[in-house]
């Protein structure tokens, strides 16, 4: 369906004066139009959900709102009157706030000295017992609880998160907005953002929540906008007027075939590609990072991985690949004993993964996407003492092919790449292995909806193919769509494995939390 | 290998801007002919300062160099052991390592060929003494390397550090023999080895008999390293294991034995410049006889990012500022010290026009 025919929404919200209005708003990165002739406007007491996929410029026309970036071309109007934001610090001025997707907060400080450092006014001295009464009495108005004195390294992703909300709000915002909020979140965590939302909808400010997930914005918001490559492609619309297939079209630009949902079931006598027993393992800064694991994945099995963000996911990823010494128990992989902790001892025995951070664990400075790839085939394009360029660049040509992920031109160098290209480099790489064991760790990060879906077909391809596959990711929705089994650590703790088709989000987020099942 | 139906038409590339434009050639030579002049110009003032007139002095430095054969052996002769050494820190920086320790793996290297030689000079062919000296230099300033190498991938020592430190101890292994066990009794109480007998000095070469076999042998060693970094997979996996460690590491590359090689090979490659230094030129250990190689050859490996080929273009640069700074000495009254102001003026300029990265270039 065209999106011409997704009308604005005529809703309660229509008398309500623009906070924010923006006409013609255009952003150029250099050849690249992040955001073209943008119209957008926000609403006192709504909460206005923008939807779009990665890299449809969602950020950049936040942070056009925001001063961050000043536009090439539009104007942008607050309360009516056009104004120039040239920094952080004028939207600030005007009543805008942004709580960013990585909270900045400072760990090893207080809640009331965190709030403290961005209160305007604040002068040279810091009034603790003055703040800590403002965090509480703001709080309470909201209905927020937040304890002042604790430090925030202490505290919870989400409570994080409210921390953050709340020192926006005390900063004089009416309208805040909050960019993918929900995307380090439990759900019972999502719930208790969504009640804070809607009572800052009560008290008449505006928010923004950019997202991509459709559920949540059916669950919050009032009106909805959504941006495809730059452009807005449908402006205020109000929910309730359209289905989630016109929504997936709008902001893919096609309809998005859905995953086969007829899958073989992993014979029960499949044997173990990966058996986990007692491993506890240390954190970089020698805590315990995680106890007493004791997992198997199956050969044609895919076992998903769940928790809130740092519940030893990271840790798991690289103890099975032996990037990361075991303090007590084993590891086996294909039914044979990892040794020690080694990462060539791993590969050899057919354990391939997909990093979670590829510029700082697998992109080499200065090296193309061919010698990326070539990496993992030495062995097999040995010449000599050296190695067969020409077979090389073959290989990855027919790899690319067959692949099917589209990467970019062969000879570009992939530190210089964006975060997607990288990625496709990342997975094209890792399925172009003949494995045992493929771990992945959040493979579709950074990736648009159809590509995100190709990469979904390909660990379903290795799950057939017989492989076991160890799937970390941050969203439930793609784990319980993609996993026979879900194993939810908290903690570093395992906290139960359940199987998707047999229980709730709900059910997982509680284990995820640390409740029991 | 994964294969599933045929790829989905709908997966399209990402847009990717293209890579920003480092090679218009005329920005690029034009950047270079402004380092150096600026170089020069700063010397210049430097040269006023102290009451010398820069373009005499320029002018002088440059007949003196370039303009007779005789200084151009001098100048080839130079650039020789500057040449290798900086192929010591060229090697380890494709590992991403910083190896201080020219000046030491020279020295070592200088030491073993003159052990060599008085241990086998007259009892073997002379021809086997060279070669014997040559590969027994290359052997001790590998093995200087090495040590801090072990250190490094054993311990987490700075390797900076540790070849730097070994310097010093070098130097004092030499002054030990020379003034001991090694020490020349016919040499007039100065501290010097025993010298070379003459048919084991390195064979020269050309009109005036000056350039010697190891000028030739660091030419043929700049080739070598070239197609090492270049061709094998292990210069390949080097440049791994040098731009991301922990990309080496995951790719199951074995990241501690290539960083060990890749400066045990640098190491060779000053030893080597100890010896050609010795056999073709010295002809007897003495103290200071290294003075500075080691760290000229870092200078050269850095104004030519590393790059094998281009570093001879930046050893012969240096090797003629060397020759030059005679000249300077001679003509304009200045200390001969003063080219070393030069050469960091030009190091300066180099580094400052576009920083490198360590093993980015190929």
């Amino acid at each position: 369906m065209s999106i011409a025919t997704l009308e604005p929404s005529a809703d309660r919200t229509k008398q309500s004066p623009s906070i924010i209005e923006v006409r013609g708003l255009t952003k150029r990165f250099g050849d690249l139009v992040a955001t073209g002739d943008v119209d957008f406007d926000v609403r006192s007491g709504e909460v206005h959900s923008l939807l779009g996929e990665n890299g449809a410029g969602k950020s950049t026309l936040m942070k056009l709102l925001y001063g961050v970036y000043q536009p090439d071309a539009g104007e942008i109007l607050v309360d009516g009157v056009v104004h120039r934001l040239d920094s952080p610090a004028d939207a600030r001025a005007l009543g805008i706030g942004m709580v960013f997707q990585d909270l900045r907060l400072i760990p090893a400080f207080t809640v009331a000295e965190n709030i403290a450092l961005s209160l305007p006014g604040g002068g040279f001295r810091y009034r603790r017992q003055a703040v800590e009464r403002q965090i509480l009495d703001a709080g309470a108005e909201l209905g927020f609880s937040v304890d002042p004195k604790a430090l925030v390294r202490h505290l919870s992703i989400g409570e994080r998160q409210r921390v953050e909300i709340l020192k926006v709000l005390m900063s004089g915002a009416r309208l805040v907005i909050l960019d993918e909020p929900t995307s380090v979140l439990a759900p019972q965590e999502v719930d208790g953002l969504f009640t804070a939302i809607r009572s800052l909808r009560a008290k008449g400010l505006a928010v923004v929540i950019i997202t991509h997930k459709l559920h949540e914005t059916r669950a919050i918001a009032d009106r909805l906008s959504i941006l495809r490559a730059g452009r807005m492609v449908g402006s205020g619309i109000d929910p309730t007027t359209v289905d989630d297939r016109a929504l997936i079209s709008a902001m893919v630009g096609r309809e998005v075939p859905p995953l086969p949902v007829e899958r073989s079931d992993p014979p029960a006598d499949r044997p173990a590609a990966l058996r986990v027993t007692g491993v506890h393992v240390r954190g970089d800064g020698g805590n315990t990072a995680l106890h007493d694991i004791h997992l198997e994945v199956k050969a044609g099995e895919v076992m998903g991985v769940a928790g809130v963000a740092g519940s030893g996911q990271r840790e798991l990823y690289e103890a099975v690949l032996g990037l990361r010494p075991l303090h007590t128990g084993d590891i086996h992989i294909a039914a044979v004993e990892m040794a020690k902790s080694d990462p060539g001892a791993a590969l050899a025995l057919g354990a391939v993964g997909i990093p979670e951070d590829p510029i700082s664990d697998a992109v080499v400075p200065g090296l193309d996407v061919t010698e990326h790839l070539a990496l993992s085939n030495l062995s097999s394009l040995r010449k000599g003492l050296g190695i067969d360029w020409a077979r090389a660049r073959e290989l990855v040509a027919e790899l690319d092919r067959q692949i099917g992920l589209r990467m970019v031109a062969h000879d570009r160098t992939v530190a210089d790449l964006s975060g997607g290209n990288v990625q496709r480099v990342m997975l094209t790489r890792a399925f172009g292995v003949d494995c045992t064991l493929l771990v992945a760790a959040y493979p579709s990060r950074g990736l648009d909806v159809a590509t995100t879906r190709r990469t979904q077909e390909l660990l379903l391809a290795q799950r057939e193919a017989g492989a076991g596959v160890l799937f970390i990711s941050e969203d439930l929705d793609e784990l319980m769509e993609l996993s026979d089994q879900i194993a939810v650590l908290h903690n570093g703790h395992l906290a139960g494995v359940v199987t998707p088709g047999e229980v709730d989000r709900y059910a997982i987020g509680q284990l995820m939390l640390g409740g029991s099942e | 290998m994964t294969v599933i139906d045929s790829p989905p038409e709908e997966i399209t590339v990402a847009p990717e801007a293209p890579t920003k434009g480092t090679n218009d050639l005329a920005r690029r030579v034009g950047s270079w002919v402004v380092a150096y002049l600026g170089a020069l110009a700063v010397f210049g003032a430097f040269m006023a300062l102290k009451g010398v007139n820069p373009f005499v002095a320029y002018r002088d430095m440059f007949d003196s160099t370039l303009m007779n054969s005789a200084s151009l052996s001098e100048v080839l002769i130079k650039a020789a052991p500057f040449l290798l050494a900086a192929l010591a820190v060229a090697v380890p920086a494709r590992g991403g390592l910083v190896n201080l320790g020219g000046e030491g793996q020279i020295v070592m290297g200088g030491i073993a060929a003159a052990g060599v030689a008085l241990g086998l000079e007259g009892k073997v062919a002379s021809g086997l003494v060279m070669v014997a000296m040559l590969v027994g230099a290359m052997v001790a300033g590998a093995l200087w390397a090495a040590l801090a190498g072990v250190l490094r991938v054993g311990a987490g020592i700075n390797e900076a550090i540790s070849t730097l430190l070994l310097n010093y101890i070098a130097i004092d292994v030499l002054l030990y023999l020379i003034s001991g066990p090694w020490k020349d009794s016919a040499g007039f109480g100065q501290l010097a080895s025993k010298p070379l007998a003459d048919e084991t000095r390195l064979p020269t070469f050309g009109s005036d008999g000056r350039i010697h076999l190891g000028v030739f042998i660091a030419m043929a060693a700049a080739v070598g390293i070239w197609l090492l970094l270049r061709s094998t997979s292990w210069g390949f996996q080097l440049r791994v294991a040098g731009g991301n460690g922990e990309a080496a590491r995951r790719a199951g590359l074995p990241v501690a034995k290539l960083l060990l090689s890749g400066l045990i090979t640098g190491g060779a490659m000053a030893g080597l410049a100890g010896a050609i230094h010795f056999a073709g030129v010295e002809g007897q250990l003495r103290p200071g006889m290294t003075f500075g190689f080691g760290y000229i050859g870092f200078l050269a490996s850095w104004l030519a990012g590393h790059h094998p080929i281009r570093i001879a273009g930046a050893a012969l640069l240096l090797g003629a500022i060397a020759v030059a700074g005679d000249s300077l000495q001679i003509d304009a009254g200045l200390p001969a010290a003063s080219v070393n102001v030069l050469m960091a003026f030009v190091l300066f300029a180099v580094l400052g026009k576009k920083p490198r990265l360590a093993g980015a270039s190929r």
